[in-house]
């Protein structure tokens, strides 16, 4: 198994431990701590060497770059997609000319989704590619 | 529905065996790429750059189209 596909499976692992934490914590602490709590968590991906490889100096091979690049691509691809999808669903379903009050944790929150999926997508791509035999 | 693909097939496998038995880490470290990626060339799962295809070539001591292959097809020529 590559580094790379060691980082997806590790930060695939880092993503599911932090929704099943927030989970917990949203049961017991409410959303705005549930939310501070667990975002730290995300700081885990960077645990595996080959996140640092470039600051080691150490750096990719075509085929290992052409992955990264797919699977950078497909997270922020499912991010825009989300992104697009939300702001019409929210347009139509509360009118298009409606205020919306939101509690100041959905900030946090939306970010944390946000670099959950993004993060996961990527994680995913990564694996698949690896897997199934990438022509990139 | 005939594949859009080209085809290209090499003989990396054949040639390490006939350059003394060479391993896929030697070959990797001679290329400068990772033996995964020898292993995926290999098994034909990925094409190479043509930076790396000469790069692989020259390692060889032998011409691209000796190592490489590229086989058309109706669809893809």
């Amino acid at each position: 198994m590559s580094k790379s596909e060691k980082w997806a499976w590790w930060t695939l692992g880092v993503v599911v431990m932090t929704i099943a934490a927030y989970t917990v914590f949203l049961a017991f602490r409410g959303h705005g701590p549930a939310i501070i709590s667990v975002f730290v968590l995300l700081a885990l991906t960077a645990l595996p060497a080959s996140s640092r490889r470039h600051l080691q100096g150490r750096t990719f091979d075509e085929r290992e770059r052409a992955i990264a690049n797919k699977a950078l691509r497909a997270g922020f691809s499912a991010f825009w997609l989300a992104f697009v999808g939300l702001i019409p669903a929210i347009g139509f379903t509360k009118g298009w000319n409606s205020t919306l009050t939101l509690p100041v944790w959905t900030l946090g929150e939306v970010v944390w989704w946000a670099a959950i999926l993004v993060l996961g997508v990527q994680a995913l791509t990564t694996i698949v590619l690896y897997r199934g035999g990438s022509h990139a | 529905m005939p594949s859009q693909e080209p085809e290209i097939k090499n003989h990396i496998r054949r040639l390490r065996f006939e350059h003394g038995e060479m391993t896929q880490d030697q070959l990797a470290k001679r290329a400068g790429v990772t033996r995964h990626t020898i292993m995926a060339l290999e098994a034909g799962k990925y094409f190479p750059s043509l930076l790396l295809a000469f790069r692989i070539a020259r390692v060889f001591r032998a011409p691209v189209d000796q190592v490489f292959e590229y086989h058309a097809t109706e669809s893809n020529l």
